[in-house]
Formats: C-alpha cells, structure tokens, sequence
C-alpha cells in the first residue's frame, strides 16, 4: 500500500494498493467509495471541489478498467498468482485558487491518473530536495537522530510555500485538534527551522501575517489600542479565534482569557518578520509587507503602554508565555518583546525611508505616521518598565511574582497531569510554580543583548519553578541549558521533548504531532547543542554537543549562501557552497 | 435457552431488603426473573416467609434455605447460574465496615457479576438513569466498561466515565491512557482530550449508540468517584476487580464500597 499527499503538487492525493490472489481465480469486487466530483461550500464561504479517479493495472502494466471519473463499486476477473494494482487519485481544488475548482479538479485528476508512476515520481524528487537542504544528521545517537527527522518530516509537510494566505496550525497536517489554528508557535518555535533551511516557506509564514494585518488592526481599535494586535488564536482571516470559555471535563465552566490578554503575539509576530529579513535580506519583502507588520505591532506597543506617576510606561492586565498567572502587571516576557519591539519599528521606518524613500512616503502616507512618531516609540521603550533588578541580575516574572508562594515540585515528579489540574487555577495564581519558559524564553530570544552573567541567574531561578505544562517548554530548556553549557540537563529536557509526540503515552496523540514543540526540538539542537548564532560578520557556532553525540551535521542558508555545518569542533568545518 | 434468572439473597433483617427495588428495575432491564433466596442459619417461620413473598415485586420466587449464609448463597448461585446476584452490602449495624461478611463471601467467590446495595437507601424505589464507570485507563479497569455499557444501553441511560488523575506515576500495566501532562491551550486539549479517551475506549467496547460523558477528577481515587458519583447522581457505580481481596489489595474498591451512597455492581477482570 502507497499512500501520499503530494509534495510535489499540492492539489494531488494518491493512493496504491496491490494484490494478488494466491488460491482464486475469479471475480473480485473493490469498493473503492468513489465519490466522481464532489464539492462542499466551508462555513467561510470557500468551495472545495475534490475529483477522484482510479483504475487498475495488471501485471504486464495493462490497464484493466476505466479511467474516467467514477461512482460506486468496482468488479474484476483476477487470475491466481498475477498481481494487480488498484491506484486511486483526487485532485483537491478551491475557490481560493480558482473560479472553477470542480473544472479544475476533473481536469487535473484525469491528467494525472493516466500517469501515477510520473506523480509519485515527482512527489519523491521533491522530498529528495527537502531531504538535502533540511536533514540534520547526528551520529552516536540513533533515538535523537529519529526524532529530529521526525520533527523535520513534519514541519516540511505543514508548510506551503506557494500559499501565503495559509500557515501552520498548531497540531500542522496531522490531526484536527486546535482546528488548524495558528498561535504563537509559528512565529516562534516554527519559523527559525523555515528561515535557515526553506526560506521560500518562511515567507509564505510571514506573508500570512501580512494578509491577517486587517484582522489584527481591526483587533486593537475594538480594544481602544492603535496599530495591530494580533489574534492569539488566527485563522483565515486574522480576526480573534479564542473561544470565550471551555466546559472542563470536570464540568465547570472555565473562562479563556488569553484571546484577550495574550498580547506578546504581536512582538511575536514582528521578532519572526524580524528574523526572517535578517537570515534573507528580502528587499521586497520588507518594503512591501515587512516594514508595515513592524511599524503596526510597535505602534500597537506604543498605545498600549501607559506612563504612570514614577515616569515610567507599564502595560497591565496581560498574560505572558506563562499562561497559569493571568491578568498580570508588567510581564517581563511581554514587555521585553514590547521594547524590543518598539526600537526595530524605529529602526526599520529609518531604514524604509534612508533606502526606498518613495515607498516609504507612500506607506506613512497610507499608514498615516507622522515623521516623529517613530522617535516617540524610542522614548517609549526607553521608559518602559522591565522587571529588571540590578542587584540580583533577576527580571521579576511580573509584579508582585516574588511575593507568591513557593512549592517544591519535586514531590509532584510522578505526575500524569499538569500541575494547574491539581493544584487547582485559583491555587496556581497564587504560586510561583509557571506553566512554561516565560523569563527564560526572553532570555532565549534576546540572548545576544543580556549579559551572560543575567542569562545564567534567571535560568537557574526559574527552571526550578517550571511545571512545564506546554509542550512547548522542555525543549526551550534543552536549549538555554545547552547554550549555559549545562550538556547533561540539556540532554535530559531534549529527551522529554522528544518523546511528547514519539511515545504515545499523553492520551492524545489522535489531536496531531505539536508542531510548536518539533520545532523547538530543532532548535534546541541547532542553537543550543550546535550553538548556532548570527552576528553582523555572519554565522558563528559554539557547540556543546551531549557526550553521546559523536558528531552533528546540517546545511543551512544565511543571506542566500548555503553553509554546511559538521561538529564536533575538532573537525568543525564550515563550508560555503552555492550562491 | 434457560431463563435468565437474578438472585437475590436475603436475610430477616429489614437491611436487606434495600437490594429489592434494586434487584426489581435490573430484573425489567435485564429480562431476567429474580429468584429470592431467603437464608438463615435457623429454619424461618412460615408466617415470616408468607411476608416476605407478599413484600417480593410480582414474578419472583422464595426459596427458603438454612444453612451458612454464604455457603447457601454461592450454593444457589452454582444451581440457578444467575445473570447477577443483588445483595446487601451488610445487614449487621457495623459502622466503618466494607461489608459484611455473607456479601464478602459472595463477593469472592461469585460466578457472577455483583450487585451490592448500600443498606442506608431502604426500599424506596430505583431509577437506573446515570451508570457510572471509574476508568484509571488501564486495560483492566476496561473489564466494566462493557457490562456497564450494555446496561446503559438497555436502560436508555448515560454512561459516565469517570478518570481520576492525581500525583501518582502513570499505571505500569501496558496500553493504559492517562490525562496529557502538556495542556498547551486548555480549550483545545480537553475536548480533544475527551474525545479521544472515549474513542480508545470504543476500541474495547462499542459505545457509538449511547450517550457517553467523562468526567475528569484529581487526587484520592476512592474518595473522588464517590464524589464524582454523587455530584453526578450515578444510579449505579460498575467497578472491576482483579479478585485478590487480602489486604493491601483491592483498596480502592474497599473504599468505594464503604463510602458510595449508590448500588456498586463489581465485575471480575
């Protein structure tokens, strides 16, 4: 049995089946639910239109029954011992795509069933091309090497670079859990793995953002906020997702606030554009649709903070990464990623206007900035209230988080449930325990701007305090701890998150693979184990490979030069290949 | 085909009697007849049994037997090969106790899946309208799940899957579920989550024609699903057991059984 979603296009699904009869000759029926064309309107308007056609070949390679579209069941004469092949093809088109997709999908199912060999043959070609810009390979480690292929086989599929109105959900293409929904995770967890190894999907991603901008506009005027703020939860049309509430399977009824408060999305949004211009230098992409996301999320930043009586900004009533304290003043994560935020607005409305000042004027003149404004965001993210203490080197996790009780979770390690659930959501407030990296992941992302001495302080305080009730958090572990040069805590956190999708031992595995945590464990292992970073003279590394790990090897593109990558450092190479 | 038959064994006391109304509303589900086994260590009086028999739902019969309770129960069990037996838990005033020693008895050696009625709910008439089934999500906690189905089905009742998670170690025992100890977004997981554990279950037992709810608790087991089942005022709690009774085995079940307001029916693993 053979059985693909095409690589290669899209629009194709394929599946072959053989058999061959041992002790009959005679009729055989196949049932095939066959549909012909079929095509159904989605609740958002679009029609998906789906052709199927089959036939079946004999040994000699002589097709045996027809080709055309059909309905219904299908019956044939077999002899003893000659092996038949049932290929069946759909053609998947929409609106989206086209103003005739059930046309479309006839035509190109018919086109493609009289050559299922050439489809399948296009389909693996296009793996291979995936396989050797994105493998990753690992010797001395065969479990590890199994998972990275594993997160790299699942986050090539989920992606498209020929569609930029679709990105990737949080369970991507395996599984109908968070019905498709984009989070976080795609600007985060995902894109990194996307820029460095298949740039044309990155920007696919982070053109998605640019087409859900109205969404995210329309999201901070109807909170009084100017600028864009992204949905937490977004789908076809950027508009906010987030259900209001969840029936809990104790039967209480839970309100959901992050659709709300969760607001970090949207310096999310901007670091992943951010990163992307930097790793391709995309003139276009940053004139055209880059520099308007930047400008919009740190002029959403800018309104959002409020100078207060001690001359500094604050941003109130906010969740950070760490979901299980809501509605907290002065996240440290969220306000982090704000000033960060603010100054690449700054410096990207001086770089649009220095380089392309006709398109800079036409894009203030549309956005209606005036020339101060950008220095103003300056000002606001110099004032900006941070967290930060001198004296310990310690951002606090958000006001008043050193004043809440500390639990020792080492008698909870036997846990099967997140500790939210046995504690209980009033209880968990009122603790220090956290749900997932929040000063970590700030420390992660803007590693090159702390000092090493701060980055090592808030790692050894909060790691302790970590429930690590998100997926997304043993692999930001891993990737802290290896680049702190901790090889061995790396080590173990790499393998909790491995396994969250590899062992089937969570009850939910039917949900779909967590893309976001695949694509942590990528990055665990090519910027915490490989110490992969980027400076203004280009890619550097400062390996720290578990002891196991004999050896590390991958490509990767920086500013449209591929580079290959072998460690360990006594025969560490890196070799420039391409243009 | 043999008559389906349920048994249910009595003494004098007026304890006993509260596995009546039980036994009754089982027999109409079940289509089975209930065969009354009166058993005292000394012969009754007939005007006590010509009570007894005008006090039993109409259909049933009354067979006096003399003997050790238990030993006349499983005796008559072995005979009639009942689809149940529906007893009480104990018919002595013995504060703190699990059960009696008759129900202990029966309980161990039964051919049968147990029925056993807390004496506190007297005669007042039963409804079977909420079955509930605590799963730990091992394979052998499943054994109930298709008894407790069955009955459910026949009952036009809800079947209620109650897993209790806590800070213990997940089950050692192999293909056993748990909750997902990464809850990334709470609104997605535990729907998906739900869905899920009653799909791994409809491996075991079809459920597909019933209306199946879970329900998720943390902490003690044993004091969790008596909770669970009172909060969701379960009619009848189906429970497996593995069948070792001595102690420290079968604590949850003891537990149970000592605390639960409802009739408990317990099926071997």
């Amino acid at each position: 049995m053979l059985r693909l979603a095409s690589l290669a296009d899209r629009h194709l699904l394929v599946q072959c089946a053989t058999i061959t009869p041992e002790n009959y000759s005679g009729s055989v029926s196949i049932d095939a639910a066959l549909t012909g064309t079929v095509t159904q309107v989605t609740g958002s308007g679009t029609t998906v239109a789906m052709a199927v056609a089959r036939r079946v070949v004999d040994s000699a390679g002589h097709c045996m029954s027809s080709t055309e579209v059909v309905v219904g069941q299908l019956s044939l004469e077999v002899r003893l011992g000659e092996t038949y092949r049932l290929d069946r093809v759909v053609a998947v088109h929409t609106s989206r795509d086209t103003d005739e997709p059930r046309e479309m999908a006839g035509r190109q199912v018919k086109h493609a069933i009289e050559d299922v060999n050439g489809v399948i043959a296009e389909h693996r070609e296009a793996w291979l091309t995936r396989w050797k810009a994105s493998d990753l390979r690992i010797e001395g480690d065969a479990a590890a090497q199994r998972a990275l292929r594993f997160a790299i086989y699942h986050l090539s599929s989920a992606s498209n670079p020929e569609d930029e109105r679709v990105s990737i959900g949080a369970r991507g293409l395996s599984g109908t859990a968070y019905k498709g929904h984009v989070f976080w995770d795609t600007d985060i967890f995902l894109l990194p793995f996307f820029i460095l190894t298949y740039p044309e999907a990155a920007r696919a991603l982070v053109m998605y953002r640019y087409y859900t901008l109205a969404g995210a506009r329309a999201k901070a005027a109807r909170l009084g906020y100017r600028g864009a703020l992204y949905a937490w939860e977004s789908a076809d049309t950027g508009e906010e997702m987030t259900p209001p509430f969840v029936v809990s399977p104790d039967g209480g009824i839970v309100r959901i606030l992050t659709g709300e408060q969760e607001q970090h999305i949207s310096a999310d949004v901007a670091f992943g554009v951010w990163k992307y211009w930097e790793a391709t230098g995309d003139e276009g992409f940053l004139v055209n649709a880059g520099a308007e996301i930047l400008i919009e999320t740190a002029r959403f930043w800018a309104s959002r903070a409020e100078l207060e009586e001690d001359g500094r900004y604050h941003i109130r009533g906010v969740i950070g990464p760490d979901e299980y304290h809501e509605k907290v003043d002065d996240n440290a994560y969220t306000n982090g990623l704000a000033q960060w935020n603010l100054e690449v607005g700054e410096e990207v409305a001086r770089l649009v206007a220095e380089r392309w000042p006709e398109q800079w004027r036409a894009l203030s003149r549309r956005l209606g900035l005036e020339a101060e404004e950008p220095r103003r965001w300056l000002q606001v993210a110099r004032e900006l209230y941070t967290g930060f203490d001198e004296q310990t080197g310690l951002f606090e996790q958000f006001r008043g988080y050193f004043g809440l009780e500390d639990i020792d979770l080492a008698p909870f390690a036997q846990r099967t449930a997140p500790m939210d659930v046995l504690l209980g959501r009033e209880r968990i407030q009122r603790a220090k325990i956290i749900k997932q990296p929040d000063v970590v992941m700030l420390v992660h992302l803007l590693w090159e701007r702390l000092p090493p001495e701060v980055r090592k302080a808030n790692f050894e305080y909060y790691e302790p305090r970590c429930g690590h009730g998100s997926s997304l958090s043993p692999a930001i572990h891993a990737l802290v701890a290896a680049r702190l040069g901790d090889a061995a805590l790396a080590e173990r956190y790499f393998r909790e998150a491995a396994e969250i999708d590899l062992s089937d031992n969570m009850g939910n595995a039917a949900g779909g693979v967590h893309v976001g945590a695949l694509g942590g464990l990528w990055q665990a292992t090519v910027f915490g184990f490989a110490g992969l970073r980027f400076t203004d003279e280009g890619p550097e590394h400062r390996p720290n490979l578990p002891p196991s790990w004999r050896s590390l090897s991958m490509r990767f593109q920086w500013r449209g030069r591929w580079h290959e990558l072998a460690l360990p450092e006594s025969g560490a190479e890196r070799r420039i290949t391409g243009g | 085909m043999s008559e389906a038959v349920i048994l249910v064994p009595l003494d004098s006391s007026e304890q006993a009697l509260a596995a009546l109304p039980v036994a009754k509303v089982l027999g109409e589900i079940e289509r089975a007849a209930l065969r009354i086994v009166h058993v005292s260590e000394r012969r009754p009086a007939s005007a006590e049994l010509l009570k007894l028999e005008a006090t039993v739902p109409d259909g049933s019969t009354v067979d006096a037997r003399t003997g050790e309770p238990a030993a006349e129960i499983l005796l008559a069990a072995g005979e009639m090969k009942p689809r149940l037996i529906v007893m009480c838990t104990h018919t002595a005033a013995k504060p703190g106790k699990t059960l009696g020693s008759t129900a202990t008895n029966v309980l161990r050696n039964a051919p049968c899946p147990v029925v056993l009625v807390p004496p506190g709910r007297d005669s007042i008439a039963w409804h079977l309208q909420h079955v509930l089934v605590p799963h730990d999500g091992t394979p052998t906690t499943s054994a109930a799940l298709r008894p407790a189905a069955e009955l459910a089905e026949r009952a036009s009742a809800e079947l209620l899957v109650a897993h209790v998670t806590g800070i213990r170690a997940a089950p050692a025992e192999p293909g056993s579920l748990t909750t997902p100890r990464y809850v990334d977004q709470p609104q997605h997981e535990w729907p998906a989550w739900t869905r899920e554990f009653v799909k791994r279950l409809e491996c075991i037992c079809p459920l597909g024609h019933l209306h199946v709810r879970m329900v998720l608790a943390h902490g003690n087991p044993a004091a969790e699903i008596v909770r669970l089942a009172k909060k969701q005022a379960a009619d009848l709690m189906v429970l497996a057991w593995r069948g070792k009774w001595e102690a420290p085995r079968a604590l949850t079940l003891k537990d149970i059984l000592r605390e639960a307001q409802c009739p408990i029916m317990v099926v071997r693993a």
